[in-house]
């Protein structure tokens, strides 16, 4: 079936928009990269250690606030060579995108994984640890990337 | 299956135009606070139904957010991209299933302090006709509709600035409305700034930051939850046509129907006696006679006579809107749910200072879309 189409052009001038964000778990997480330390909440309750730390358990439906500090090293949990970006352009040089479970924590942090030559190399369960920017300022990118140890 | 579904907790926000705090902990504050009231637990809840709105809410599956901190993490849950009131519809058809006994039902908004309402529900009119020459949006929608009805009726500036005051009035003791105004007057009110005539600034309701959230139970169920449930008798939701130029604005007929359609369930037969109060959604103060008479709450055109005589007030034959309505607070898609929680404290005889003596049924409405387009009908019960 065919029909006659034609397209409207107009504009989406919504202006500049705003959003009210919950400054409590970025916060405490990014001030902790700033002193190269990886924090987190621990529910009372049921024990789950969030990376980054909501003030709230969503098993338990209760506010945390004991914060605690997890270790710079954990595992592998899944990892994706990266050959192309969002777009579908073929990236010049592939990068491994991963999933790490930092030892004590019940999350799982994402990030970009170095200290391989050949990918069929690398397997999950591979212990990693945290490398830190030269500088550290308090934000998200102060965690450079995960190495192979 | 079930056959009869009850209203059996209830819980709204204060409304406010610039809340103190996210949406996350608005919600998880309000839903926390609700189950603690009820003495129950997330646990106590088969199904979660949220209203939100991705435009309205500044991204995308708006829900994904709010969920977990209603207790729905890990459980079956679902959205309504309308009001609350349509929500709450989703919830009834889902316990009337029998698949499910309880429901929990949430609308939440930021439209106090984070989007400019009438800009972005300029983007939802008809993309050919509509939207490109920007004549025709929600304002000037209602300004037709003001216009029309006020020609026809002899209802005039100071009718509409009456109607106006009564529903200010009513929010100036609603201790959840945003609109606090004890100095408000007619003259003020006539006075207020202009917008698309007749309609002036203060004839528009409050749209706020807020959230309004519904406990419902299968009869099977509902007495574990409560000694005073609000029945859920009839439901109606009916639409007329998106495009404005196709639509009679005055003669409202698909709010008729829709009304029509509830009052029969409920076997009602004649609301102007049998229905002691309700509880609509006007997001201008205008709307107010044009929604009720189609909702066969009084005569068509007698507006002026029910503003003069004060039937509509708190103290009147059919009160409308004793909790001021949306004119006291319009969370945009937690506004409709709250006129059901609104009636569900009348009916349970907590309405505080609004309090109407021995009100037994309401009509609860709900709209969305350009002047009102889409409307939904509870009838309820004690």
């Amino acid at each position: 079936m065919t029909q006659e189409t034609r397209i409207i052009e107009s504009t989406w001038d919504l202006t500049a928009y705003q959003f009210k964000i919950e400054a409590d778990a970025l916060s405490l997480f990014v001030k902790g990269l700033k002193d190269r330390k990886i924090l987190g909440r621990k529910c009372g309750t049921c024990g789950t250690v969030y990376v980054p730390g909501p003030t709230y358990c969503r098993k338990c439906l209760i506010d945390i606030d004991q914060v605690v500090e997890v270790s710079q090293e954990g595992r592998l949990d899944a990892f994706t060579v990266s050959l192309a970006d969002v777009r579908g352009k073929a990236v010049d040089n592939p990068f491994i995108s991963c999933t790490v479970k930092l030892d004590g924590s019940d999350s799982f942090l994402m990030g970009v994984l170095e200290g391989w030559t050949d990918w069929r190399s690398v397997k999950e369960g591979m212990r990693v640890k945290v490398v830190w920017k030269d500088v550290t300022q308090g934000a998200l990118a102060d965690l450079s990337h995960f190495q192979l140890i | 299956m079930n056959e009869r579904v009850a209203v059996v907790g209830y819980k709204q926000t204060k409304h406010t135009i610039d809340s103190p705090v996210a949406r996350e902990r608005m919600v998880y504050e309000l839903v926390k606070s609700l189950y603690h009231d009820m003495g129950i637990t997330k646990d106590d809840i088969d199904t979660f139904v949220l209203a939100s709105n991705d435009f309205t809410d500044g991204r995308t599956i708006s829900e994904v957010f709010t969920v977990p901190r209603i207790g729905a993490y890990m459980k079956d849950e679902t959205k309504v991209e309308a009001d609350g009131l349509n929500a709450a519809l989703y919830a009834y058809m889902r316990i009337l299933t029998g698949l499910y006994n309880t429901a929990l039902v949430i609308g939440f908004s930021m439209a106090g302090s984070e989007f400019r309402v009438p800009l972005t529900q300029s983007y939802t009119m008809d993309p050919a006709y509509e939207r490109p020459r920007g004549i025709i949006n929600f304002y000037s929608t209602a300004a037709l509709q003001a216009g029309a009805y006020m020609k026809k009726y002899k209802f005039t500036d100071e009718d509409l600035a009456q109607l106006t005051l009564k529903n200010i009035r009513n929010a100036n003791n609603n201790p959840f409305a945003a609109r606090k105004d004890p100095g408000a007057s007619v003259e003020k009110i006539l006075g207020s700034r202009p917008l698309y005539l007749p309609l002036r600034e203060a004839h528009v309701s409050t749209y706020a930051d807020g959230a309004c959230a519904v406990v419902l139970s299968s009869k099977k169920t509902a007495k574990k939850f409560t000694d005073k449930p609000v029945w859920i008798d009839g439901v109606g939701h009916f639409m007329d046509t998106y495009y404005v130029g196709d639509r009679d604005l005055l003669a409202m007929e698909h709010l008729t129907a829709a009304a029509k359609k509830a009052y029969k369930m409920a076997g009602i037969k004649n609301p102007k006696k049998e229905i002691d109060l309700a509880e609509i959604h006007t997001n201008f103060a205008s709307e107010e006679p044009v929604l009720t008479e189609a909702l066969g709450l009084f005569k068509p055109g007698s507006g002026k006579d029910v503003v003069k005589s004060g039937a509509s007030a708190i103290t009147g034959t059919l009160p409308v809107n004793p909790s001021g309505g949306p004119l006291g607070a319009n969370p945009v898609n937690a506004t409709g749910l709250i006129r059901l929680a609104e009636a569900s404290a009348q009916l349970r005889k907590e309405a505080g200072q609004n309090q109407i003596k021995g009100a037994k049924t309401a009509v609860v409405h709900a709209q969305d879309g350009p002047g009102a387009q889409l409307n939904t009908v509870f009838i309820v019960r004690r």
